[in-house]
């Protein structure tokens, strides 16, 4: 097991030293230089990137858009505008396959979603459009600060996966949000209801405004939400994560799309290789120790973070 | 020990449906658009080598440099190019959400959930409007 553990911590790790230290080296261009490389070779180097990234962030617990972006844009030829808007449809493209079997068993929860989906959707339309706005520089200093920010919370968070709630909020007793599912952990039928429903409100105006900002999907924030503060349990929290994304995305892309910053050579093999890596990531969830995993995706995290403050500074 | 109950309410299961059909053709649509495009099977409206030598360049500029490269609903009135086609299946994955929520917003109203109708319908009208590039800086 141990073994196993290393072989699969391995090569992420690597990885990450390899891209902070030499990314000439690695990837051998900038976006400021010439690049002479074929056009394929990136196309297939990008496919095969975000095969692997897909495999380590579903084995990490994460969306496969905030490893994404700072990753990409650090250490590929490509301009991070094209880059946040790949991200949002990579991070659409896995919430649209991975909703249905959630709504069916129940876990994710629509009119959870709904609620904090509608303004979440206005703010990332708004994020977006500022986020294109911005000067290059600022971006990058932006989002390494955001990316070391969740890297913080990735290591910090204690997620509680039965919250007890006493009393429901007035507000989510108006908007009927509560519900039951099936705990396979368990064996048993599990009730929940929320309380803090205006304050998960507010965090889901900064949460959208943030991930159409960056193009990050948002499940490193939505999950903390549901569950720390509206107390929604551990599996309903993640599932109902999963439809925020869709439709906050979805808002947020269109605003990339007018602005012409989705290009198909781009962001297919991106959405192909991370959907596949997730494939093969939750084939192998089982078979590996995914808090070791976590903890190198924590460490990936913050080396693509630093790369894009320092970017940020033209270092 | 209990057995597994389904606790999926119509509406969800009426989201879920569509969601899921809805998916995997979207899926089929951008697999084939990307094909057609770098193989060429079709005329393209900007050739590879050209996007490929500016994408390093802000969306923007990209635009400046590279006229006719698609973006917004653009790529509608080419749509006989091969790079237009691979275009036109992302721009479909963006209206996947939309196409179930006017599926839950009409179940809801069968419900009679007044609430939930009204929150799905504002909710297409954020996405058909952002859809639209009237919030979202469109031409």
């Amino acid at each position: 097991m141990g073994l196993k553990n290393i072989k699969v911590g391995l090569l992420p790790g690597v990885l990450a030293t390899l891209l902070f230290l030499m990314p000439q080296l690695a990837f051998a261009a900038s976006a400021t230089s010439v690049d002479t490389t074929v056009w394929w070779v990136w196309v297939l180097g990008l496919f095969v990137f975000t095969f692997l990234l897909g495999i380590v962030a579903v084995i990490a617990g994460v969306g496969g858009g905030v490893l994404y972006v700072p990753i990409v844009s650090s250490f590929f030829p490509f301009h991070i505008d094209f880059v946040r808007g790949t991200g949002l449809l990579v991070a659409l493209a896995g919430a649209l396959s991975a909703g249905p079997p959630l709504l069916r068993k129940g876990l994710a929860n629509l009119k959870l979603a709904m609620s904090m989906s509608l303004i979440g959707s206005m703010s990332s339309i708004a994020g977006a459009l500022v986020g294109l706005a911005l000067p290059e520089k600022a971006i990058q200093m932006a989002l390494g600060l955001t990316i070391l920010g969740i890297t913080v919370i990735m290591f910090l968070s204690k997620n509680s996966a039965y919250p007890q709630i006493e009393k429901p909020d007035a507000l989510s007793k108006a908007l009927q949000i509560h519900g039951i599912y099936y705990d396979e952990h368990l064996k048993k039928d599990v009730d929940w209801q929320i309380h803090r429903t205006p304050v998960g409100l507010l965090l889901f105006i900064l949460i959208g405004f943030m991930a159409g900002m960056f193009g990050l999907g948002a499940g490193w924030a939505n999950v903390p939400v549901f569950n720390l503060v509206l107390g929604a349990p551990l599996r309903v929290s993640v599932a109902t994560s999963v439809f925020v994304l869709s439709i906050n995305d979805t808002a947020a892309a269109w605003v990339y799309l007018h602005k012409g910053a989705v290009l198909p050579l781009i962001a297919v093999p991106s959405v192909a290789g991370m959907m596949l890596g997730t494939k093969i990531g939750a084939k192998l969830l089982t078979k590996v120790h995914t808090n070791v995993v976590r903890r190198v995706v924590i460490i990936l995290l913050a080396v693509a973070g630093l790369r894009a403050l320092l970017k940020g500074f033209g270092i | 020990m209990k057995q597994e109950t389904v606790h999926a309410d119509k509406v969800q299961l009426a989201y879920a449906g569509i969601l899921s059909k809805a998916t995997t053709l979207g899926m089929i649509l951008v697999a084939l658009g990307y094909i057609v495009y770098v193989f060429q099977l079709m005329p393209l409206s900007v050739p590879i080598d050209q996007v490929a030598g500016n994408w390093g360049l802000r969306a923007s500029e990209f635009h400046q440099k590279v006229p006719g490269a698609p973006s917004g609903w653009s790529c509608f009135s080419h749509a006989g190019q091969g790079d237009m086609l691979s275009y036109i299946s992302i721009i479909y994955l963006g209206i996947v959400t939309m196409m179930c929520l006017v599926a839950a917003g009409f179940a809801f109203l069968r419900e009679k959930n007044m609430i939930y109708t009204l929150v799905s319908f504002a909710q297409i009208a954020v996405l058909i409007l952002a859809a639209a590039g009237v919030v979202s800086g469109g031409h």
